[in-house]
This record gives C-alpha cells, structure tokens and sequence, in this order.
C-alpha cells in the first residue's frame, strides 16, 4: 500500500482553479520533489493534503485512512507535518516553546524528551538559545526550527514547501544534508516543494512537474530535471502548440 | 501625601477594573479576531445572577446569599459558562466569516442579552448590598481607603498573576499564545482549535464574573445598563494596548483609569463635567502618535 494516495484533487480559489485533477500516489519512505513555475499549484497541493484548502473534489488518503474533508489538527494526529511556506515560526514563543507546541498530540514523554534532545544535538544553535524567542533568529535558523517542530510531532509524512526560499545556498545545502539524514534515520516520508530543479537532482529522489495545476511530468529528478519536460513546464510545450495549429 | 495615596489607590482600583475587562477582550481577540461586544453583557449577567428574578425595586439575594467560598467560583462558572455557551451557539458557526460579521453578531449577543434580563429583572437600578463590611475604610499611608479598593487591588494584581503564570506555563497557555500568533500554523501543528477557543472563552466571561463582582460590591447597584460603560473603556483599553497584546491591554486599562481618575481631581471644577471629553481627547492623541496601538505586536495580523 502507498503511503499517500491522491485521487482527481481540485482546489478552486473563486473562479481560479490552483490544482486540476491531480492524481498521484507516494511510496513509504520516498522523497519525492514537486517542483514547477510560480502558480504552478505546488502550494495549494501541500495546503490541501495538510487540510488548510479546501479540496473541490477529490480524495486524499494516508495508509488507507481518507484525509480529504478532516481538520488541519486530525490530519496533524494522524502523522502528517507540514513545514509551510515563509516558515512561520510563533516569532513571540522560544525556541523550545516552538518545538514543543507540537508534541500535544503524543502521549509517550520519555520519547518526546529523547527527541528533544536529538534536535538540539542535530541544531546546537537551537539548544544553545532555547528560552530566546524565536523572531530573532537569522532565516537558515528558522528554517532548522521549523523542520524541528515538525519533527516534533514524530510524523510519518512530513511536507516541506520551499525550504530554500530566501537562503544563502550554502545554507541550503545544510538544511538538505540535514533533511537526507533525518530521512534515513526515521524512515520519513518526504514531500518537497522546490523551485531549483537542479538542486532537486542534486539531492535526488522522485521528482514531480507540475504547471498551471496539473501534474506535467514525473519521474527520477536527476532525469526529469535536466528534461525537455522542465522546459515545457516552464515556457509550455512548443510541440503541443504545433499540433494544435 | 494623603491625597497623592488617595488618588493612587482611586486609580488602582479603577485601572484594575478597566484592565481586568481589557483582558477578556484582548484573549479572545487574539485567538479568533473577534472584538466581542457582547463582553459588557456578560459582566451585566453576572451581576444579575446574584439576584432572584422578579421586577420588584429591591434585590433579593439568589446566589449572593450564598457565602463567599462558593459565591465567587460559582459567579465565575456562571460567567465562564455564558461565554463558552454563546462560543458554541454563535461565534463557532461564524469562525470563518469575517471579522466584521462577528463583530455585528457580538453586537446583537450582546442585545438579546441586555433585554432579556431587562424582561426578567425591569429597567430600574436595584440597591444591591453584598458583603457590606467591605466598605469600612482603613487608614493607610496617610490616606482613608475603603477595604475594598485594596481587596480589589490585590485581586486584581493575584488574577494577573494567575493568568499570566497559566499562559507561560500550562499547555493550554502555551497553545493559546501559539494560536494568537499564528492560528493555522498551530493548528496544522496538532493543536486542537476548538480548545483553545473554547478556554479563551472560559477565561473570559470568568473575567468578565470577577468585574461584576467588584463592580456590585463597590458600586451597591445592580443596573441593566451596568456593564455598556465599562466594555467601552475596556476596549479603547485594548486598542490603546495593542490589539491581542495581553500585557498592553493590562497596562493601558491601568493608563486609563489613572488618567480618567487624575483629570477628575485636576481638572477646573467648572470642567468635571467633561472628564470624558479629556479622557478621550487624551485618546485619540494617543492613537495619533501611535495608531498600532502602545504595546503592539508585530506579528498581530488577521488570522484569516
């Protein structure tokens, strides 16, 4: 059984349709990169798994179980976190505060602790200014809280949208090293929105295309990252225009 | 010195009024975005359910006959449960509507409210006397003050206490902190929306019990049109503070009533009549020099 099944999603915003009938399905402990223009639908697709849009019509499903029509806080317990666009960290909360808001939905404590405890070995900045609100950190910091706040909840699907976004790439290239390790070591299933296609193909994994709200190519990124495909993602298919005329 | 003392504790009492209200608003304000104006309705309610219902001109005692151990948590139920009630009846409904419809419908709570105890209790103020004892005064610092505006001091002071320690250290707290900041991230976060609300609620028309109480013993008058007065300056309290700062809500309660206590001992005898006019002129300036509020948050933005 996959771990994520989505089934003819659509996500209509008034008039505009941000994601078309969009069918797919993600293996357990895959990584997989959604990746497209601007307006593509790759946000809308996370927001819409994690229960914050409003599905049109469509079924989304988690080992089985149907997500579609469920609450952001059910779909939250059921293991799914979602690392959102701009971060949004709680800016007037500390550091632990931040990683610990999601650990409500556990009930095992010796194991929060534990876990607590590995994302301050994995982020020593973050141990090393605990009780210091959050706002004041630099954006690569943000970006490690967050991924540790998800964490936090002990998720078994974890979805990412746009953690490059506004860093230094060398800072991006921690937070991915980062992302991999934590991967391998609790067997999480990724999700990430990533603009770069290149960096998708560095880091590896599943990589899905998408355009105008549909799903355009999919495929090994290193493969469909460096395809005719991306091209059509980004300027539209020439040949389909030539057919067409 | 006795007259400074006395002006101070005057404006410690009636800032602790004005804060303790600004609190109710300020919560439930952070954690949906919501000004309820049916706030002062809830402090009128409580005040009235000391009292059996009838439309004679004096109070007879209903629950104020009880004593104070189980009058106080009882009057703060009564108040909790108000809110909470009219959380799950109405705003629960309107949580995806927009401010401004919530708004209207705190509004039209707060109507129905006011005319249904007008119904069951008339229009005309009722000579309440509870816990008479309270108003022998007792010399300090060189001034006459009555015990309760000290009581009343000090429980304003122990209240803020209580709910600022509840907010830093119990999950609840930390999960409404967490929602007024950013309400969907907490929620995608595991943090179960309805509690949160439902505790800010809670919280609030306990709050709103606590300043019908001091209102009644202070005042020795139970009147319909009691709690109007007071959620008005409550919530200028808020906006002056910041909307959905809690400690800028507090502290400019406490600004208010100083200020509306110092203008009405300095101002020309001729003028008293127009403290008000002061008091608000003094407002807007304030909103003039700094319209986001003196304590505001940078993160304080519609939830939805």
């Amino acid at each position: 059984m996959s771990k994520l099944a989505i089934h003819d999603l659509t996500v209509r915003y008034g008039k505009l349709t941000a994601l078309d009938d969009v069918s797919f399905t993600v293996q357990e402990g895959a990584r997989v990169f959604i990746s497209g223009p601007n307006g593509a639908g790759k946000s809308s697709l996370l927001k819409a798994i994690a229960g914050v849009a409003t599905t049109a019509h469509g079924r989304i499903e988690m080992d089985g179980d149907i997500l579609s029509g469920a609450s952001p806080e059910a779909i939250a317990r059921k293991g799914l976190s979602m690392v959102p666009e701009g971060r949004e960290v709680f800016g007037q909360l500390s550091i632990e505060e931040n990683l610990l808001i999601g650990t409500g939905i556990r009930r095992d404590k010796t194991a929060i602790a534990e876990d607590l405890q590995d994302i301050y070995s994995a982020f020593p900045i973050l141990a090393e200014r605990r009780h210091a609100s959050a706002g004041a950190l630099s954006g690569g910091q943000q970006q490690m809280l967050v991924i540790g706040r998800a964490l936090m909840t002990n998720p078994k699907l974890m979805m990412i949208d746009e953690p490059s976004l506004g860093l230094a790439p060398k800072i991006v290239d921690q937070v991915y090293d980062t992302l991999v390790e934590l991967q391998a070591l609790k067997g999480l299933t990724l999700l990430i929105v990533e603009q770069s296609s290149a960096r998708a193909a560095r880091v590896g994994g599943r990589m899905i295309l998408m355009r105008g709200g549909r799903i355009v190519g999919d495929g090994d990124a290193a493969v469909i990252g460096n395809e005719d495909s991306l091209r059509d993602a980004y300027f539209g298919n020439a040949n389909h225009v030539k057919e067409v005329s | 010195m006795g007259s400074v003392s006395q002006l101070f504790f005057d404006a410690a009492s009636l800032g602790g009024i004005y804060a303790l209200a600004a609190l109710g608003i300020a919560l439930i304000f952070g954690v949906m975005n919501l000004v309820n104006f049916a706030h002062g309705e809830y402090i009128t309610f409580c005040v009235f359910a000391l009292i059996i219902p009838s439309t004679d001109a004096t109070a007879h005692l209903l629950l104020g006959r009880a004593p104070a151990i189980v009058l106080v948590p009882a009057i703060l139920m009564v108040g909790g449960g108000l809110a909470v009630m009219s959380e799950a009846l109405i705003f629960r409904r309107l949580r995806n509507a927009t401010p401004v419809t919530m708004m209207i419908a705190s509004f039209a709570l707060g109507f129905v409210l006011r005319y249904a105890l007008l119904a069951a209790y008339g229009g005309r103020p009722k000579a309440i006397s509870l816990w008479p004892g309270l108003n022998t005064p007792v010399e300090l610092l060189g001034a006459s003050v009555p015990l309760l505006q000290l009581i009343v001091i000090g429980i304003t002071v122990a209240i803020l206490g209580v709910l600022f320690g509840l907010l830093k250290h119990t999950r609840l707290g930390l999960e409404m902190r967490a929602a007024a900041e950013n309400f969907t991230m907490a929620r995608m976060l595991g943090v179960k929306a309805n509690r949160v609300i439902t505790g800010a609620f809670a919280i609030s028309g306990a709050l709103a019990a606590a300043v019908a109480l001091i209102l009644v013993t202070q005042t020795g008058v139970a009147d319909v049109r009691m709690g109007g007065p007071v959620m008005l300056v409550a919530f200028i309290a808020t906006v002056i503070g910041g909307m959905g700062s809690l400690p800028g809500a507090v502290a400019a309660g406490f600004l208010l009533g100083a200020a509306s206590v110092i203008l009405q001992a300095f101002l020309p005898l001729e003028a008293r009549p127009f403290r008000d006019a002061f008091l608000y002129s003094l407002v807007i300036g304030c909103l003039l020099l700094r319209p986001q509020g003196l304590f505001a948050l940078s993160g304080a933005k519609p939830r939805v």
